[in-house]
């Protein structure tokens, strides 16, 4: 039965990619709204079956399919394994990714690769479940990788625009170098362990068997693996450019399922980490300067899709904070929130793009809270959410990873996390007043939205306002219940109730102190910033990231092919075959000469070899002697 | 003593004819040297006690090979221009000697490991050799006849001039 | 006297016929050296017919000397036939044997 979570969009997508093989034309719009949605739903109650069993204090369920590699020690079964994190994920993975594909079935309906996209969105479900599944480190592997592949084809999808494959390119070898140290990892774990078994069960039963040196590397290889899936610095520059795919895309992948791949990869391994707290601060330094620096960006960008996109990699930044600092269930917490008003916020700017017939820019749009009322709301309350204004998710969860950091006495992250909270609300209050509220521009007649587009916008605004207070504190009446039934192994904080207040007010406020800043700025009037000073210019260029990897890293690269493919193949390999071309050449000639016809020659070559046989034969006789 | 002398003036022609044979550009003082080692030849054969080999040999290889090979010489008359010019010959003589020294020691070497004296036996008579070459050798004596007939005709069939095939062609060409 | 000397002699007949052989382009001095081949080797015969007292050996000299004559006959038929046809008797000229090189 918990195969069956992860065969069924596997199996869904090969069904529709046959189908639409066999006739790339022909509209099947009923057959592939049917499978692309419904397989999802099916997964999505039996997640819940799961999770209900397991709240029911069952142990976690394990179902082995089959034998895959075995060799010597080396045994990887393919195995499944629902514990009380993986069932978390699956949870809100397959519920918000129902969503999201019924949202598709809005938003591609036009579209004439409708089939293919389906098959293309349900194989990256599979493979999202496949990792968060998965009994051991090679099956969870093989889902990253497949995740990897997914986000590639899905980024790629308009393919007709050349600029959108340098995008999918760009996204599936950032995440590819981020591998190389997934691999690593992997590889000096199974050497480490000496051939005791490599489940995760059985490595966390085993951990001692490391020594300490080794299980650093690990853990900071482990998260160069992260750093690419899930968009820090410095290999996040593919986040941005992956936005040129189709929105449901960007909301499912790019928001809120596959960029948290890494924050669970941590929480997974949470056995190694705890016992490597220097790599944990290492990992929370890299969350928070990422939060930071995405933020400051995020504020002066105009297309609606790349704000969003800087602003998950700053949330994302939040997450890797927590766990870094060893709260494993308080960053599972935000994944688990970020993922509703993420994954609303991309929808609703969907919503407000296929409104505007494809416009992107924020500065083009305006006053729109009449005539997108509902679009309006949800997005309000998302974003309300994201800024962590009670009593909204982001909160709650967002002031757990706060706390953390106080309590940890890790005082410098604790202050960027706080401006970057503050930053937060202003840019993301900026785009909502920008897109909504300020003067409108000159436009067409608005196109409408579809129910199936709307309707899940509804229930995700549910969702970001009601979810936070499954992990409230217990400052805040909650009992931590998520914390609880995680049972990770946090680090224990001392933290009085009053300093908890404190803290959760002065959030609060940064957050209405942003979200007042952007209404005096840009209510009225928005305008697009200009390269008015030289820090102006730097941020809105983003920094100069891209150039600066362009001309240090890819410029020799090529420049190095280039004189391979020029000089050394053609002269040194090519020309030593040349060499030997000659050689033979001339070497035929020169038989060629031998064999002249002349029977005189022929005896002369016989009395040669005889000579030299009677030579050898007087050697080998001692005739001489 | 006598015998020793003997042998060596015949050794003396054998060699010097055989080295006059193979070193002379003229075809025809080729041939003389040839004909002394021939006639040394039989001398050894008549020193080994073997004295109807030597009449034999005097016979066949003197009177029939040589002089045949003379005729012929004297028949194809080649001009001193038509003759092969060899502008290396003693250079080839020269390395070609140099090759075959091993094989002449291992060869002189393996018979004299054998044999290290005569054994007293009579000479072989025509006696001798009549009675054998009707007993024990008289299939060799048979096939050897057999072969020298084809040998005849062979001779004869590829010397002869074709004229045949000439006239019939002359004879398509007239009218 | 002692084989040791005729021996000597008929290995060094022999390979003054070999050099002849291979170093001479005239027809019939490359004849005349296989015959004196053949007569060195009729020579270590009749010294083996002495050495083992056997008549033998003489009577196969013999047959070989028959051998040589019909041998004659062959191959200065053929001389004189080549000769007409090529008016020349240099062993050199005939090199058909050989294939025509290609230009590489």
């Amino acid at each position: 039965m918990l195969s069956l979570i992860v065969i069924l969009p596997f199996l869904s997508a090969f069904i529709m990619g046959v189908v639409y093989l066999g006739d790339t034309k022909k509209k099947r719009y009923l057959f592939y709204t049917l499978i692309g949605v419904g397989i999802p739903a099916i997964s999505t109650v039996l997640s819940f079956i799961f999770g209900i069993q397991l709240l029911g204090g069952s142990e976690p369920i394990h179902h082995t399919l089959f034998q895959w590699i075995s060799i010597g020690d080396f045994n990887i079964e393919i195995a499944f394994m629902a514990d009380r994190l993986s069932v978390v994920m699956i949870s809100f993975i397959t519920f918000i990714g129902t969503l999201i594909h019924i949202y598709a079935a809005g938003y591609m309906k036009e579209d004439e690769g409708y089939g293919k996209f389906f098959a293309y969105f349900n194989l990256f479900m599979g493979s999202m479940l496949l990792l968060v599944l998965a009994d051991n480190p090679i099956m969870m592997f093989v889902g990253w990788e497949l995740v990897g592949l997914s986000s590639y084809l899905l980024i790629g999808f308009y393919h007709k625009e050349s600029s959108n494959i340098t995008a999918a390119n760009k996204a599936f070898i950032l995440n590819r170098v981020g591998d190389f140290g997934f691999i690593m990892a992997i590889s000096l774990l199974f050497i480490s362990l000496e051939g005791s078994g490599f489940t995760f069960e059985s490595i966390k039963a085993n951990i001692s068997m490391i020594d300490h040196e080794t299980l650093t590397l690990i853990g900071i290889l482990l998260f160069v693996g992260a750093m690419g899936k899930s968009a820090q610095i410095p290999l996040y520059v593919w986040l941005p450019d992956a936005m040129a795919g189709p929105t449901p895309v960007s909301a499912l992948i790019h928001a809120a399922t596959m960029v948290t791949a890494g924050v669970y990869m941590v929480a997974r391994y949470s056995f190694i980490y705890i016992e490597i707290p220097d790599v944990g601060l290492f990992i929370a330094s890299i969350g928070a300067a990422s939060a930071l620096f995405a933020a400051i960006i995020a504020s002066y960008q105009s297309d609606i899709k790349k704000i969003l996109a800087y602003s998950t990699m700053s949330q994302l930044g939040y997450m890797f904070m927590a766990v870094g600092l060893g709260a494993y269930s308080s960053g599972i917490f935000h994944v688990f929130t970020h993922a509703f008003f993420k994954a609303l916020l991309f929808m609703g700017a969907g919503a407000v793009i296929i409104a505007l017939h494809h416009e992107q820019n924020i500065f083009k749009m305006g006053g729109l809270k009449k005539e997108l009322k509902l679009v309006y709301i949800t997005m309000f309350i998302a974003t309300l959410a994201i800024s962590g204004i009670p009593p909204f998710a982001g909160f709650f969860s967002k002031d757990a990873i706060l706390i953390t950091a106080f309590a940890s006495e890790h005082y410098i992250l604790w202050s960027i996390g706080s401006l970057t909270a503050m930053l937060t609300a202003f840019y993301m209050f900026r785009l909502l007043f920008t897109v909504f509220h300020s003067q409108p521009t000159q436009r067409k007649k608005l196109h409408a939205l579809p129910a199936t587009m709307t309707t899940p916008l509804v229930i995700l605004a549910f969702g970001s306002a009601t979810v936070g207070f499954l992990g409230a504190n217990e400052a805040y009446g909650g009992n931590s219940w998520i914390n609880t039934f995680l049972a990770l192994p946090d680090r224990a904080l001392n933290i009085s109730h009053a300093t908890e207040y404190m803290l959760g007010g002065l959030n609060v406020f940064l957050g209405l102190l942003g979200m007042g800043l952007a209404y005096k700025l840009f209510a009225q009037e928005a305008q697009e910033a200009k390269e008015d000073s030289l820090f102006r210019k730097v941020v809105i260029h983003k920094f100069y990231i891209d150039e600066i990897y362009g001309f240090f890293i890819l410029k020799p690269l090529l420049v190095l092919s280039d004189f391979i493919a020029k000089v050394m193949d053609p002269k040194i390999f090519d020309g030593f075959i040349y060499l030997n071309v000659w050689g033979y050449r001339k070497a035929a000639v020169l038989f060629n000469r031998l064999q002249n016809g002349k029977v005189r020659y022929y005896a002369l070559y016989i009395l040669i070899g005889v000579s030299v046989m009677s030579y050898y034969l007087i050697l080998k006789l001692k005739v001489m002697s | 003593m006598l015998e020793i002398s003997i042998f060596t003036i015949l050794a003396t022609f054998m060699l010097g004819g055989s080295i006059a044979m193979i070193s002379n550009k003229q075809t025809l003082f080729s041939a003389f040297g040839f004909l002394v080692a021939m006639i040394g030849l039989a001398g050894m054969f008549a020193l080994l006690d073997s004295r109807f080999l030597a009449i034999a040999q005097i016979m066949v290889s003197v009177g029939a090979v040589v002089v045949l090979s003379m005729l012929t010489i004297l028949t194809v008359n080649a001009k001193n221009e038509n003759l092969p010019d060899e502008p290396h010959k003693y250079k080839w003589i020269l390395f070609s000697s140099f090759l075959v020294l091993p094989f002449t020691l291992l060869m002189y070497k393996s018979t004299t490991a054998l044999y290290q004296s005569f054994s007293s036996m009579e000479a072989i008579s025509s006696k001798v050799v009549g009675k054998l070459l009707f007993s024990e050798w008289v299939l060799p004596f048979e096939i050897v006849s057999i072969l020298l007939l084809a040998a005849m005709v062979g001779a004869v069939v590829i010397a002869r001039k074709e004229r045949r095939k000439k006239e019939r062609r002359k004879s398509k060409e007239r009218p | 006297m002692s084989p040791q000397l005729f021996f000597l002699l008929a290995s060094i007949l022999f390979s003054i016929g070999l050099v002849g052989l291979v170093s001479r382009k005239n027809l019939f001095v490359l004849y005349m050296s296989i015959e004196l081949m053949l007569s060195s080797v009729n020579l270590l015969l009749a010294t083996f017919s002495k050495v083992l007292g056997d008549a033998g050996g003489s009577v196969i000299a013999l047959l070989i000397i028959a051998v040589i004559a019909a041998e004659a006959a062959l191959f200065l038929a053929m001389t004189v036939h080549i000769y007409r046809n090529n008016r020349t008797v240099d062993s050199d000229h005939f090199d058909k044997l050989r294939e025509e090189a290609h230009n590489a």
